[in-house]
């Protein structure tokens, strides 16, 4: 076996090491593609984690007919070409080969097409490779009729243009479902062109601008064409593929200078004047201005490749689908997001290795046609590449090209494949020595271009996919989080006697949240893909989805193997359904907020905040809740601020100055927002007194200290954690207790307001700002109570001080029974 | 487990291309060795040069590499006692299957069969070459293999 493998590495210097070559690399494309297709198999078993799934077979067909294709490529080129060069067709080979994969698993019904366009274009090959002889004197010859062709084609576009999708730009010519894209070959052509002229007219000394009219004019003819269709990513390649040819066969540095400073100038004029460049330039200025408009598409781009980080999700096991246009513009971030950094390197250096052999094969070219053609037919493929891959890495603006043999698209994969057969043609020239290379300063220039291009685009990939990557995941537009929660069970939340509140139902893959108790909504809150989350799913939401208190191993573990957190935590909170209930059904259609807190541990067992809502049937309401009149989406018992009013008298009991009121509300913490796990609405500016507004809230915090000696608690919602190792574990109040009033002040107080024959302090205010009303009615066990000390608010957005009383007294009551 | 199956095959994934592209860069750097073989092992005529003051062969030489320099320069392959002769005048130089001779912008130029040279020419046996005022006879023997000068 060793030897065998030994056997397999060994490049023999006999002649045959050609074929050997290319066919041992070929075997390698093969291996690593079968491997491709097996995990796409496998992937729906990954994703929801069970062996019983449907799996996915159909991208077998690309693979077989991908195989099929290079087995008969390989023995043609065999045959034909004998000199050729081993690696630009296994090369061309893998890249084609992870497209098609890559488009399948995207959308299936493009996978097989571009296996047709894949059998069309090997076929274009093999015409090329049995047809043109091998110093390609037909190109040479009919270049004017070829470029002009071309460009009637291309005309045909404006009178009889459409597009396959149905809407957009009318780029295409087609019937009966085929569709080709004449700008495509156009490019190819536009090279043949170029460089039959310039091989022919280089050698006859002729000054320099005689010598580009013809070039200048066809160049401006198609440029024109381009421009009236709009397809401004082809048109700048054309600039930038004409200027890099003519800069390499005649050497002269002002031809780069003069398209630098053209383009430069249309950027700016589009700029300004023309909608989709403004657009464009601006989505890459400031993508995250915009993140759902215009740069849209960059910034999922980005989005996926963060979340394809360094090894990848693996195929079949991101969802590279989110972003537009996956499987055409943007199928570089699909390779990112299922194969990662890692991948991403791997495939453009492939690209890198074409373009050295390439450079290679124009180096050693027999005449300075085939010299220009190799060379111009490099920086076709360079630039492109690097224009798109760039344009998803948001290194440049994004134009809308395709990545040659990867993207979607046949009239991309014909010309990508057209021009391999005819680097392959000119690399097969074995007893012909190297045409003179007078000047091959410019060569080297192109070629440090290219790769100082290649490499800052290995730099911009690692940074979004590495070092930027975890910060962009968490932004709220990554619609990952939402599609993992289908997959990965959330946590459950559960009142203090363990009754389900919120839970998870239904299986893998069809995860959603069942909110068992519906009025708990304006505390409880939802989480929902379009509408995203509020309330404690929102303040809980890192350990109902299992990322915090989890270890930090497992978290990675999961991440590494299926892309999503570990399964979410059960959360107990102090709330009790059975009070709850109550409180509730008293509170009824009334707009206001009930409250019930043990003034010791400052556990809150009530929380009513109505009017409520149903967050089980978000889907149909969630547009209109936003809008409703009644804000029932805010939990008024946190969030909503109340004008105090009289409701604050009895504290203030006594006190001389304005300095002494204010350090008693501070001390009562009035002037700082409650800390608990619970969304809360901001306090008011300390000093604030004749309008002070504050939450039912901290009007409980505070009115603790009456039953409870003085102490002011710090409140809790949430009690313990049901973690995986530990078992249940105890979440401490987030905020500190203080000792807000001295205990003979605190006892003194309640002990006035003390109801007769009852173990009950209360006291009603009622406040106002303009219009708006507010009623309170404080309620507490008092000092001396011996059971559990209680107290309850009541606020309500009407002048009904009976009516809050009798909510107040019924709960309080029915809490100290047992 | 399902995760755990598939994360072997990503990482066999990932190794094969790997393996792709290293044999690739191994294919390339065996085509450099043997760019470099090919280069030393190149085998050219040897060239004889003979240098004549006043009708009279005083140096005569034999060579069997690709690049001869003349000059008054005495480190020079065809060291040229004139005052009309630059330090490094001239060069003569094998590739394209013939030897060229070129000018190195020498100060009084070369020429080639007593005319100018401007751009480098391929010669012929019996060429006569004048740098300054001394003139150089080409002399080639085709059939005499290339050997390292001693």
């Amino acid at each position: 076996m060793s030897r065998n493998i030994f056997e397999f590495f060994r490049i023999g210097r006999s002649a045959s090491s050609i074929d050997q070559r290319q066919s041992r690399l070929l075997l390698l494309a093969a291996l690593f593609l079968f491997l491709d297709s097996v995990i796409l198999t496998l992937s729906p078993a990954v994703r929801e984690q069970t062996w019983n799934v449907s799996y996915r077979w159909s991208q077998w067909i690309g693979y077989a007919i991908w195989a099929a294709l290079f087995f008969l490529a390989d023995r043609f080129t065999r045959k034909q070409l004998p000199d050729r060069d081993p690696l630009l067709l296994p090369l061309a080979s893998l890249l084609s080969g992870w497209g098609i994969l890559t488009i399948w698993r995207l959308d299936p019904a493009y996978g097989i097409r571009q296996a047709i366009w894949l059998t069309v274009s090997l076929a274009a090959l093999a015409a090329i490779l049995y047809y043109l002889p091998s110093d390609l004197a037909p190109l040479r010859r009919y270049k004017y009729i070829l470029l002009t062709g071309g460009l009637i084609i291309t005309g045909l576009t404006l009178l009889l243009g459409t597009n396959p999708e149905g809407y957009g730009p009318r780029l295409w010519l087609g019937c009966c479902g085929v569709y080709l894209q004449p700008s495509e070959p156009l490019k190819l052509l536009l090279v043949v062109y170029l460089s039959a002229y310039l091989g022919d007219r280089l050698l006859i000394r002729q000054r320099f601008f005689p010598l580009l009219f013809p070039t200048i004019f066809v160049t401006g003819i198609a440029l024109l064409l381009l421009l009236v269709q709009r397809d401004l990513g082809t048109a700048s390649i054309f600039v930038l593929i004409y200027t890099v040819i003519l800069y390499m066969a005649t050497g002269k540095r002002r031809v780069l200078l003069a398209t630098a400073l053209m383009l430069a100038l249309a950027g700016v004029v589009g700029y300004f004047f023309v909608d989709v460049v403004h657009e464009r330039i601006g989505a890459w200025l400031d993508p995250w201005a915009d993140p759902s408009g215009h740069s849209y598409q960059i910034v999922q781009s980005l989005l996926a490749i963060a979340n394809g980080g360094m090894i990848g999700r693996g195929p079949g096991l991101g969802s590279p689908a989110l972003v537009p246009v996956a499987h055409s513009d943007f199928i570089f971030t699909a390779v990112a997001e299922e194969t990662g950094l890692l991948g991403t390197t791997a495939l453009i250096i492939v690209f890198c290795l074409i373009l050295a052999r390439g450079l290679r094969i124009a180096f050693r070219a027999p005449d300075q046609f085939r010299r220009i053609l190799a060379a111009g037919l490099c920086a076709y493929l360079g630039i492109q590449t690097l224009l798109i891959i760039d344009g998803n890495l948001r290194l440049v603006p994004l134009t809308g090209v395709t990545l040659p043999f990867v993207s979607y698209g046949g009239s991309s994969l014909l010309t990508a494949f057209i021009a391999i057969g005819l680097l392959l043609m000119i690399s097969s020239q074995p007893d012909e020595m190297p045409a003179l290379l007078t000047a091959p300063g410019s060569y080297y220039f192109v070629m440090g271009v290219l790769g100082v291009g290649i490499i800052a685009t290995l730099f911009a990939n690692s940074w979004w996919a590495v070092l930027r990557g975890p910060d962009l995941l968490n932004r709220t537009d990554n619609p990952r989080l939402a599609i993992s929660d289908r997959y990965v069970p959330r946590g459950a939340i559960l009142d203090r006697n363990n009754q389900p509140i919120d839970v998870t139902e239904g299986q893998s893959s069809a995860y959603h949240r069942v909110y068992l108790y519906p009025d708990l909504a304006p505390v409880t809150g939802y989480i929902h893909p379009t509408y995203g989350q509020a309330g404690l799913e929102a303040s809980l939401d890192k350990t109902l989805r299992g990322l915090q208190g989890n270890p930090a191993s497992l978290i990675w573990w999961d991440h590494l193997l299926y892309g999503t957190p570990p399964a979410g935590l059960d959360v107990r909170l102090s709330l009790d359904l059975e009070l709850q209930k109550r409180a509730d059904q008293s509170l009824g259609d009334h707009k206001g907020a009930v409250i019930l807190m043990n003034a010791q541990t400052g556990e809150i067992l009530v929380m009513a905040s109505h009017p409520t809502y149903n967050p089980n049937k978000l889907d149909e309401i969630g547009a209109s809740l936003a809008q409703d009149q009644n804000t029932p989406l805010v939990n008024r018992a946190a969030q909503g601020m109340y004008a105090s009013g009289s409701a604050l008298q009895p504290f203030a009991y006594g006190l001389k100055t304005a300095q002494q009121v204010i350090a008693l509300f501070e001390n009562l913490g009035f002037y700082t927002p409650p800390q608990i796990r619970l969304p809360v609405a901001g306090a008011m500016q300390s000093g604030e007194l004749k309008n002070l507004r504050i939450s039912p809230l901290q009007m409980i915090v505070a009115e603790g200290t009456l039953s409870a000696h003085g102490l002011r608690t710090a409140p809790r919602i949430v009690l313990a954690v049901n973690t995986s190792q530990q078992g249940w574990v105890i979440l401490p109040a987030l905020g500190q207790s203080i000792q807000a009033l001295d205990t003979a002040t605190a006892d003194r107080i309640a002990n006035e307001l003390a109801i007769q024959n009852q173990p009950f302090w209360e006291w009603a205010g009622a406040g106002n700002t303009g219009p708006d009303f507010s009623t309170w009615y404080l309620e507490g066990t008092l000092p001396d109570w011996k059971g559990t000390p209680l107290v309850a608010v009541v606020l309500l957005e009407e002048n009904s001080p009976a009516l809050a009383k009798d909510i107040g007294v019924q709960l309080l009551k029915a809490a100290i029974t047992p | 487990m399902s995760g755990v199956v598939v994360l072997a095959f990503r990482i066999l994934m990932a190794a094969a291309v790997y393996i792709f592209l290293g044999l690739a860069l191994w294919m390339i750097w065996q085509d450099l060795k043997q760019e470099g073989r090919k280069a030393s092992l190149r085998v050219f005529p040897a060239i004889r040069l003979e240098v004549r003051a006043r009708n009279r062969v005083v140096v005569s030489k034999t060579f069997s590499k690709p690049e001869i320099i003349l000059g008054r320069n005495p480190a020079c392959d065809i060291p040229i006692n004139d005052e009309t002769a630059s330090a490094q005048h001239a060069k003569l130089s094998y590739h394209h299957n013939q030897w060229w001779l070129e000018d190195l912008n020498s100060t009084n130029g070369t020429k080639l069969n007593r005319e100018k040279l401007s751009l480098p020419t391929v010669l012929t046996s019996d060429d006569e070459i004048q740098c300054g005022k001394t003139k150089v006879t080409v002399i080639m023997n085709d059939t005499m293999p290339g050997s390292p000068e001693p």
